[in-house]
C-alpha cells in the first residue's frame, strides 16, 4: 500500500510539473468569430488556393444557414460562414418604417432562411414619405437567382412585418402600420405562386396592435392582437383563406383569467389545432415562466384550455 | 509497528481522495481546453488548484505512512518548494493578465474580463459551471484601470473603467434575454417615457433624451451602443455617459411594446460609486 501511495504521489507531482510548463505556454481560447474563421480557413486551404476575401464576414449566429449585415450589406451563408452570397437589397430598405433598432440583426420574422427558400421583406420608397411599397425578395436556389414580388403597393408607416410559407406555393405576409398610440392598421397578404403575386385578405374589425399571426394551411389563418397590457387573447380566425374573419372564442378557466392573455401562432397537432397563450409583457404568474396551451377541434373557432406549459420548452 | 489511529487513517484517505479529485479536474481541464475552447474563469485558479493538490497529497502521506523523519522533512520540503514556485507563477500571471471578476448577487453568474497587458487587449468571458469560461468578445477599448463593477440586476453587470484612450467606458455583461427566444428592438422602445425622483428618460425616433438634476441631454441613436438584449450605453464624444438597463420586471414581447409598461434602470458613468436610478413608465 505504501508503495502505491508513494508511486501515485510521485506521478502526480511529475504530471503537475509538466502541466505547469504546458500551462505557461498555453494560448488563450479563441473568440467565437475566430473559431468560425479558423474553420473557414481550414476548409479553404484544404480544397484549393483562393484569393483572400476582401472583407471578413461573420454570421450573426452559429446556424449553418445564417446572415451578416456587416459592411452595410446583407450577405447570407448556407455553410456556417464558409461561403457568402450578397443579397441584392440595400440594407436601408430592410428597416424602413417604424423601427429604431441597431440594424445589426434583421427584424425578427421579417425573413425566411431555409435550405430551399430564402425571402426578405423590404420596402421601396414612394413620393409620399409616410407610405411604402412593401416587397419580398426571394430565392429558391440558395441565392443564385433572385425574384421579387410586390406584397402591397402602398402601405402606411410599416411597423409589424412577418413572412412565412406553409408549402412551396402558399405563403403569407402580415403587415401593420399607420400606428397612432395603441391603434393601427393591420392586414394579411397571401400568395399562391411562391411569392410572385400577392393578394390582400379581408380586414379584421379591430385596430388593436397586432402581436402575432400565421396560417396553418391554405384556408386557415389567425391574427392575434394586443401588445399593451392585454387582458385576454384577442384572436381572429379565417377558414376561407382570408375572405372573412371571425373572432375566436377562448374558454379560459377562471383561475387563468387575466393570466394567459396573448395568443401566439396556432399550429397543427395530431387531429386538432393547438396554440400557446403567453402572459403578455407584464405577466408574473409562476414567475412568468408558464404559458397556457389551448386546443381547438373546430379548426380554430373555439379553444379549450389543455395544460400549463413551461415557456422554455415552447421556445426551444 | 505502531498501529495508525483510525481517525488518522480516515483523514489520510480523505486527503488522498481530495488530491486525486483535484488532479483529475486539472487533467480534465487540459483535455477540454482545446476541444471546447474553455479556460479557467480566473487564470490563477490553475496554480491554486496545484497548491491544493500538493497540500492534500503531503497531508495524506504524513497521515497514512509510517515513514522516517528525514523522509517526512523531504516530503514537506518538496511541497514547500512546489508551492512557492506556483505562488511566484501565480503572481507573474496576475501581472501578465489583469483579471476583473465579479459574482452576481444570486451567485448564478460570474462576470469575467481578462486584460492581456502585452497584447493590450481586454476580453469578456462567459462563465460555465462556475469555474470555466469561454471568450465572448473583445472590448472595444482595453482596460487601463477599473473603477467599479455593479450588478444592476442578477443578469446585468456594468463594468465602469478607464480605457487606454483616457476615456471613461462602460461595458455591460448581460446573461440571456428574458423573452425566452423572442427578440425585441432596443431597450428604449420608441416613444417611450420613464420618470423617477431624480431623473427622466424620453425616447423617440430622434434618440434618447435623459434629464438628470435639471440638465437635459439628447443622445442620437448613432451614439447608442447596445449590449445583449438587456442594456444600452449612451455616449458623448466616444465616452460613456449613462447605462440604461431593463429592470427585472421586463419580459420581452414578440414585438416591441409600443407604450412601455416596464421599468428601467439609469446608471451614470462616473468615477464615484453611484446607485442606479429606478425609473417608472411616465403616465
Amino acid at each position: 500500500m505504501h508503495k502505491i501511495i508513494l508511486s501515485l504521489s510521485g506521478m502526480i507531482l511529475v504530471a503537475l510539473i509538466i502541466a505547469t510548463f504546458f500551462y505557461q505556454e498555453m494560448e488563450r481560447v479563441l473568440l467565437p468569430q475566430e473559431v468560425l474563421l479558423g474553420n473557414n480557413q481550414q476548409e479553404h486551404t484544404s480544397t484549393e488556393e483562393q484569393d483572400e476575401p476582401e472583407q471578413t464576414l461573420w454570421p450573426v449566429n452559429q446556424d449553418a444557414i445564417s446572415y451578416s449585415l456587416q459592411h452595410d450589406a446583407l450577405h447570407i451563408t448556407f455553410n456556417g460562414g464558409g461561403d457568402w452570397v450578397e443579397v441584392p437589397v440595400e440594407q436601408e430598405q430592410l428597416f424602413q418604417g417604424e423601427y429604431n433598432g441597431n440594424r445589426q440583426t434583421l427584424i425578427e420574422e421579417s425573413y425566411i432562411l431555409q435550405g430551399d427558400r430564402v425571402a426578405f421583406i423590404y420596402t421601396e420608397a414612394s413620393e409620399d414619405m409616410h407610405v411604402q411599397q412593401v416587397m419580398v425578395l426571394y430565392s429558391v436556389d440558395q441565392g443564385e437567382t433572385w425574384q421579387e414580388g410586390t406584397i402591397a403597393d402602398a402601405f402606411p408607416g410599416l411597423r409589424y412585418r412577418k413572412i412565412d410559407f406553409v408549402n412551396n406555393s402558399f405563403g403569407y405576409a402580415i403587415l401593420s402600420g399607420d400606428r397612432t398610440m395603441s391603434s393601427e392598421y393591420s392586414l394579411a397578404y397571401l400568395t399562391h405562386d411562391g411569392g410572385e403575386t400577392w393578394e390582400s385578405a379581408a380586414e379584421t374589425p379591430t385596430t388593436r396592435l397586432i402581436a402575432d399571426g400565421g396560417f396553418t394551411d391554405e384556408q386557415t389563418g389567425f391574427l392575434s392582437y394586443g401588445t399593451i397590457n392585454p387582458e385576454k387573447p384577442d384572436v381572429y380566425v379565417t377558414q376561407d383563406s382570408g375572405k372573412s374573419w371571425e373572432q375566436a372564442v377562448f374558454n379560459i378557466p377562471e383561475t387563468y383569467e387575466q393570466i394567459f392573455v396573448q395568443a401566439e401562432t396556432p399550429f397543427i397537432e395530431d387531429d386538432h389545432l393547438a396554440v400557446l397563450v403567453n402572459q403578455g409583457p407584464n405577466g408574473d404568474y409562476q414567475g412568468g415562466l408558464l404559458k397556457g396551451k389551448f386546443i381547438s377541434k373546430d379548426n380554430g373557432l373555439n379553444w379549450g384550455f389543455l395544460e400549463e406549459v413551461p415557456a422554455d420548452d415552447t421556445d426551444a | 509497528m505502531i498501529q495508525t489511529p483510525k481517525w488518522q487513517s480516515i483523514l489520510g484517505w480523505l486527503s488522498f481522495l481530495i488530491a486525486i479529485a483535484f488532479f483529475c479536474l486539472q487533467m480534465g481541464y487540459f483535455l477540454i481546453h482545446g476541444r471546447y475552447q474553455v479556460e479557467y474563469i480566473d487564470d490563477r485558479l490553475f496554480y491554486i488548484i496545484n497548491m491544493i493538490i500538493i497540500i492534500f497529497l503531503v497531508a495524506a502521506i504524513l497521515l497514512l505512512l509510517q515513514t522516517k523523519r528525514l523522509f517526512r522533512y523531504m516530503a514537506i520540503g518538496i511541497a514547500v518548494v512546489f508551492i512557492v514556485i506556483q505562488g511566484m507563477l501565480l503572481v507573474e500571471k496576475g501581472k501578465q493578465v489583469k483579471q476583473v471578476i465579479s459574482v452576481s448577487p444570486n451567485f448564478k453568474q460570474v462576470f469575467s474580463v481578462k486584460t492581456d497587458v502585452e497584447q493590450d487587449e481586454s476580453i469578456y468571458y462567459r462563465s460555465y459551471y462556475g469555474i470555466l469560461a469561454r471568450a465572448k468578445e473583445v472590448l472595444s477599448k482595453p482596460i487601463v484601470s477599473v473603477h467599479d463593477i455593479t450588478w444592476l440586476e442578477n443578469d446585468i453587470a456594468v463594468l465602469t473603467y478607464e480605457s487606454n484612450h483616457q476615456k471613461l467606458e462602460q461595458f455591460i455583461g448581460t446573461y440571456g434575454d428574458r423573452g425566452g427566444g423572442y427578440s425585441y428592438y432596443q431597450v428604449g422602445a420608441e416613444n417611450g417615457a420613464w420618470e423617477g425622483e431624480q431623473a427622466s428618460v424620453h425616447s423617440d425616433p430622434e434618440g434618447i433624451q435623459v434629464t438628470s438634476n435639471g440638465h437635459t441631454e439628447l443622445f442620437a441613436w448613432e451614439t447608442v451602443q447596445q449590449f445583449g438584449t438587456l442594456a444600452i450605453v449612451l455616449k458623448r464624444d466616444e465616452e460613456a455617459v449613462w447605462t440604461i438597463a431593463l429592470a427585472k420586471d421586463f419580459i420581452a414581447d414578440s414585438n416591441a411594446p409600443i407604450m412601455p409598461s416596464y421599468r428601467i434602470l439609469l446608471y451614470p458613468a462616473v468615477l464615484e460609486n453611484q446607485k442606479p436610478i429606478l425609473l417608472k413608465p411616465a403616465l
